[in-house]
């Protein structure tokens, strides 16, 4: 059996003061250094199911928790989320909202995490070189974070969560505020530290992304796990549209193709897959 | 104290904590020193020190833009109805101006001078960021160097904030240039966009701070800010404390003369 990153059994929560329950029986497990990506319509609990991974559930947010969450084998609720930042990190959405706001420039803003464990000055340095020539900020070191592009401001949130070499990363929607050669350029890393062994966690709404990357993806709905499985599995799945997803444009056209016997019947869920069989159905045209 | 870089100079390269030591002793030594001379000393000393430390025009802005109005005023008050005036050196017709009720204000203008010129010197020369790391590696709580530094840097992204809701507006036609009142019209309602935006924003910003160990408890905290203690410092912390130690004396001795 695979040794798990992170386990997730019959996980139930409430926010506090709230009628609704954000997440409701939720059970999966991510496989480490697996590429596992969470999809979903907007409000089904994907941030929420992000933040019980790091501990801010139910350590930040209050409320009311039923289920287990394990990370690394060890319980979230054995853990304070100082010790899990040393073994998960979380990247979210706006990167304005993920400076300490105690840096006046870059390089400050890279070591921040590190000097909350203890690390030596010097070797503060060395990772904070190496972390910003990996994320090109380089060329930005002594600039004051607030005065940076959204694009650069999501690199120094990366930067941030990377220097803490967590084990497990979680990207919750994080790159939308990159234009789309920065996002490739982020995900070209990502891929990189996950071929290195890296367990990554993606929430995002851009399917082609999901559809490339994803070794396993989880389809939430009002906050349950509706479906899982492997890209094609899920993307193939004729409920997907009742969950609020739509399938990524390489699905969508070769499943009409197919649909009319003009490749074969097989799901091309990325661009390779589906050029591959557009190819392999022209052949055979001719 | 700046979330900027502050201009290299021999002042600068001082240690923080060398900088804090200098604004109580020589503010402490004026306070208790019997008359103002000693003060008044000092503060000749500090624009030679603020001359080095490349601040001089604006030094010499703050300290005459606050001392004359503040000598004026207290000479006033202080020489005319000081109940202290018993030596009467003019009289005015409507009051009488008093020497006491002069050299008690003269003491009182020459104590605040020195502490808002070596405060003044000190926030002129010191990087905050460095300043937080002193302190920290000095022992104060690394939360209390959080919530200084975090005011500090704070206010700038309120402003960044507060810029782009204005563009926003001004592209939907809003006027937010002209005079006083066209101003208050469009700053008004961009206040509730930029408070509730800044409190909602507070929120991921605890998360983050979560995330990257701001809680830990269990570690003595380090900073990327290198923070020396030259030779230059142990030298001057000796001498400050050197001087307020003989000015106590001497205080003491000149009290006990009379």
């Amino acid at each position: 059996m695979d040794e798990l990153a992170i386990e997730v059994k019959d996980l139930s929560f409430r926010y506090r003061q709230t009628t609704h329950a954000a997440l409701s029986h939720v059970s999966f497990s991510v496989p480490k250094g697996s590429f596992f990506c969470i999809i979903g319509g907007n409000g089904v609990g994907k941030s929420t199911l992000c933040n019980t991974f790091v501990g801010l559930i139910p350590h930040y947010f209050l409320g009311k928790m039923d289920g287990e969450v394990r990370v690394n084998g060890q319980s979230i609720l054995d853990q304070s989320i100082a010790d899990l930042s040393s073994q998960i990190g979380l990247v979210f959405q706006n990167p304005f909202n993920q400076l300490s706001y105690t840096a006046s420039t870059v390089a400050e803003e890279l070591a921040y995490g590190l000097g909350n464990r203890g690390v030596a000055r010097e070797e503060m340095v060395k990772k904070v070189a190496a972390v910003a020539k990996l994320m090109r900020i380089d060329q930005v070191l002594d600039q004051n974070p607030l005065d940076l592009s959204g694009g650069q401001a999501q690199r120094v949130a990366f930067g941030s969560t990377f220097i803490l070499e967590p084990k497990i990363l979680v990207l919750d929607e994080c790159t939308t505020q990159l234009d789309p050669m920065g996002a490739d350029d982020i995900f070209a890393i990502v891929k990189r530290l996950n071929h290195e062994g890296i367990t990554v966690v993606m929430v995002d709404h851009d399917m082609e992304r999901v559809a490339e990357y994803a070794d396993q993806i989880l389809v939430l709905a009002a906050g349950s796990p509706v479906l899982q499985g492997t890209p094609a599995e899920v993307f193939g799945d004729p409920r997907l549209a009742e969950f609020g997803v739509e399938p990524p444009a390489y699905a969508t056209v070769t499943q009409a193709l197919a649909q009319r016997h003009l490749i074969k019947a097989e799901l091309g869920v990325t661009k390779e897959q589906a050029v591959a069989l557009v190819k392999e159905g022209l052949n055979h045209a001719h | 104290m700046g979330s900027g870089e502050p201009v290299k100079s021999p002042i600068e390269k001082l240690n923080p904590l060398t900088k804090m030591l200098a604004i109580f002793c020589l503010g402490l030594a004026t306070l208790i020193y019997p008359n103002s001379w000693l003060g008044l000393g000092i503060v000749i000393v500090l624009f030679g020190v603020a001359g080095i430390a490349h601040i001089l025009t604006s030094f010499a802005k703050t300290i005459f833009g606050f001392g004359i109005p503040i000598s004026l005023m207290l000479f006033f008050i202080q020489g005319l109805y000081s109940p202290k005036n018993k030596t009467i050196i003019a009289d005015l017709g409507f009051a009488k101006l008093g020497e006491e009720g002069l050299l008690y204000a003269a003491k009182i203008v020459i104590t605040l001078l020195v502490f808002l010129a070596t405060f003044y010197i000190m926030n002129q020369t010191t990087y905050a960021g460095k300043m937080v790391a002193a302190l920290t590696r000095s022992g104060i709580n690394p939360q209390v160097g959080y919530l200084i530094l975090a005011s500090l840097n704070v206010v700038p992204q309120m402003h960044r904030r507060l810029d782009i809701i204005k563009e926003a507006q001004e592209a939907r036609g809003v006027e937010t240039t002209g005079g006083l009142w066209a101003r208050l019209k469009a700053y008004v309602p961009l206040m509730g966009p930029v408070v509730m935006s800044s409190l909602t924003d507070a929120q991921e910003r605890g998360m983050t701070l979560e995330t990257r160990g701001f809680a830990n408890t269990n570690v003595k905290r380090t900073s990327y800010i290198e923070v020396t203690t030259s030779k230059a410092d142990t030298y001057l912390r000796a001498g400050l404390i050197i001087f307020l130690v003989a000015v106590i004396i001497i205080s003491i001795w000149m009290r006990w003369a009379q």
